[in-house]
């Protein structure tokens, strides 16, 4: 049997109140899993514990079998994380900026110089890679943030409202680079609050609330245990998060 | 009450609304609040105390307090211009509500007279702390003519918020939307600097004063100050109404005429600082000329590359440096009696630390990315280690200038100096990795305001060791 490429158990987390109670998760490699909830649900504190941003008060997180409380490097080396505002240098370029990231995940000069060709071109950053950021629009440097997540090869993206403030053009690019990671063998958790996007792109989603997974499955096992059956996501999000 | 509410929208409406967000500004919790409030208290005490001690006494407008206020008004004025580019050039390009303003069905020119009265307080604020708290009590205790001075602050900061705003501006104009930002804060740290810098030059040549003292006695060696315009500051603190209302008036006037005619000038600097315009250079060169083999290289590469990329920061630093020289010169007393070696060996200690402490706030503090840093497989210990590392060796090429001179008179001390900076500037930059609070690259000015203590502990490390190297190059001679 393979390993999840998420496992999480027990999961807490309080600020000034209870963030995140006992989440228990679980997520198959090889997948694009939407983890959907309404605002303060708890989604972004979650993945910032399993990115190791945030320290969890109780649990266990493992990645690909690898626990990331106790080997953060090891679970790091196979993970990325794409917050919704790009975590870029403004006076950086692209090319530098994938450098430095290399440089971070200490891959080897030739691989990552190779690596970072093929993701220039292939995001459509190719005759931007020698502009600094500080001038570029929101989905660049939302582009320039993928590639920096891509290039070490992570077996794990994750990715908090990658779709937040992109034009159409861009959205499509980005749906696709996901889509082809999946098609690759790698595991996308994304959270977004555009359900349509969770409802043709997901295979698996997570509804969380109060910082409980409140249901889990494929759209179908959703909309059963909901009670909505013929219904859109929508319907099935508002019925399920309604009494939380 | 309801009626003496200012109505919506207007200029009184948008003041008040700046007053609060400026009040809203100061520092909410840590040891930096709570020092800041002991010394107002205890500064508050000291004023206090002389207003009590002073409450019978005669205060004349003598020749050479009349001089002094002219001396101490204009160096206090050339640091108020430089805050009043620094405020316009935030509320230009940084403070994201002037979208919502400009949006808003509200006149430009009600929105460019309230910024500039936001800027016009936030500089009175600041001098009033430094200068009311002293001034007043000796003013209510028995001498209501010092009120005065409270006149002459407003005035001095309405004209200032004014041409510091007008200088912005026409830099803006002068520099294009791109240079704007570097040049404006270049000219802010010039300005800032310029009395210092020309006053230290301006001095006699066996030793090194503070500005005002050296204006004060250039001023007295020809009597100014006492009469005339060069008077008015003076006549103006001692509560001279004709003098406190032509100071106020061109204080004012000032404010009026920047209002009325900068709002379009206002309104281009704000559309093209928008539009945050980046150098496309395709240079066409290989990629992997960028890519370096560990995480040493990677680190230093781009800090290295943020640091050249960044001018204003470079002449910040550099003229942080300027700004150390009369410390040594103080240390040491009279130029002619401090034996040379030991006092460039201090130089070097204390300029090692200022430069390895502010490359290294730059490098761990000033982070622009640091989740990106927590979330790579890598220790934060390692990247704190390649950062310092990244730090001292941006410092060092500055840091070996003294010892080299030193060497010619002395080899030995050199080497000895050349320990004790190299000690003293890791001792700082440890301290700023240990005690740095986040902050960002723009807030460099400010820096030590996030972690007071930090500061404290840097320049006593690097004095200890400067003194050490001193020591020890005196005696090997």
């Amino acid at each position: 049997m393979t390993e999840p490429a998420l496992r999480i158990r027990g999961l807490s987390k309080s600020f000034d109140k209870p963030v995140i109670t006992g989440l228990d998760l679980e997520i198959g490699a090889g997948q694009l899993y939407a983890l959907l909830g309404p605002n303060g649900a708890g989604k972004t504190t979650t993945l910032r514990m399993v990115t190791g941003l945030t320290r969890p008060d109780a649990g266990t997180i493992h990645i690909y079998g690898i626990s990331a409380r106790q080997h953060p490097n090891e679970a790091k080396a196979i993970t990325a994380w794409l917050p919704d505002e790009p975590m870029l240098y403004d006076k950086l370029t692209p090319s530098e900026y994938l450098a430095f990231v290399a440089g971070l995940w200490r891959m080897d000069p030739a691989v990552a110089a190779e690596e970072a060709d093929r993701l220039l071109h292939w995001l459509d950053l190719w005759d931007e890679r020698d502009t600094r950021c500080e001038g570029f629009s929101r989905g660049m440097k939302q582009k320039v943030a993928l590639a920096g997540a891509l290039i070490h090869d992570p077996k794990l993206l994750i990715l908090d409202e990658p779709l937040t403030g992109l034009d159409a053009a861009m959205a499509r690019a980005v749906k696709d680079a996901l889509r082809a990671q999946v098609d690759a063998g790698k595991t996308v958790i994304v959270t977004t609050h555009i359900l349509e996007v969770a409802e043709r792109m997901a295979d698996r989603i997570g509804i969380i609330a109060g910082g409980r997974l409140l249901a889990e499955g494929t759209l179908e096992e959703l909309r059963t245990s909901a009670g909505t059956e013929g219904q859109t996501l929508e319907d099935t999000f508002i019925r399920l998060t309604s009494g939380a | 009450m309801a009626g003496l509410r200012p109505a919506p929208g207007g200029f009184a409406w948008l003041a008040l609304h700046e007053i609060r967000l400026g009040w809203r500004m100061r520092p909410k919790k840590g040891a930096a609040r709570w020092i800041g409030y002991a010394l107002m208290l205890a500064w508050l005490g000291f004023g206090c105390f002389l207003g009590w001690v002073l409450r019978d006494e005669p205060i004349p407008p003598l020749p050479q307090i009349m001089t002094g206020v002219l001396a101490g008004s204009i160096v206090a004025f050339s640091f108020m211009t430089t805050q009043a580019i620094i405020g316009s050039q935030r509320t230009l390009y940084e403070n994201g509500d002037l979208d919502l303003l400009f949006s808003a069905p509200i006149d430009g020119r009600t929105i460019l007279l309230a910024k500039l009265l936001g800027i016009t307080g936030s500089i009175a604020l600041t001098y009033a702390v430094l200068l009311l708290t002293l001034v007043l009590p000796i003013a209510i205790l028995g001498h209501p003519q010092l009120f005065g001075f409270v006149a002459l602050l407003v005035a001095l900061a309405l004209a200032a918020a004014a041409i510091g705003l007008g200088i912005t501006l026409g830099l803006a104009k002068l520099a294009g939307p791109r240079a704007a930002r570097t040049v404006g804060q270049i000219a802010a740290a010039l300005l800032g600097g310029a009395f210092f810098i020309i006053s230290q030059l301006a001095s006699h040549g066996d030793k090194r004063e503070s500005s005002v003292t050296i204006l004060f006695e250039r001023f007295s060696e020809q009597g100014v100050g006492n009469s005339g315009l060069s008077g008015l500051p003076g006549h103006a603190a001692f509560g001279d109404p004709i003098a406190v209302i032509v100071l106020l008036g061109i204080g004012a006037g000032l404010f009026a005429v920047a209002g009325m005619t900068l709002q379009r000038m206002f309104l281009t600097g704000y559309q093209d600082g928008g539009t945050r315009l980046s150098r496309a250079r395709p240079t066409g060169r290989a990629t992997n000329r960028l890519f370096h083999a560990g995480l040493f290289r990677s680190v230093f590469a781009k800090e290295w590359r943020l640091l050249a990329r960044d001018p204003a920061l470079i002449f910040q630093i550099l003229l942080r440096m300027i700004y150390l020289a009369p410390i040594v010169f103080i240390a040491f007393g009279r130029n002619d009696q401090v034996p040379m070696a030991p006092g460039l060996a201090f130089a070097s200690v204390l300029l090692a630390g200022q430069l390895v402490g502010s490359f290294a706030w730059l490098t761990v503090s000033a982070e622009d990315a640091p989740d990106l840093i927590a979330v790579a497989p890598v220790s934060k210990a390692t990247i704190d280690r390649a950062k310092l590392m990244a730090a001292f060796a941006m410092a060092a090429p500055m840091g070996l200038i003294l010892p080299i001179a030193i060497a010619l008179q002395s080899p030995l001390g050199a080497l000895v100096t050349l320990a004790c900076t190299a000690i003293g500037g890791a001792a700082a930059g440890y301290i700023e990795l240990k005690l740095g609070k986040p902050a960002q690259r723009s807030a460099f000015a400010k820096r030590r305001s996030g972690s007071i203590v930090g500061g404290i502990m840097s320049i006593i490390v690097t004095a200890i060791f400067g003194g050490l190297a001193a020591t020890s190059v005196y005696l090997i001679g």
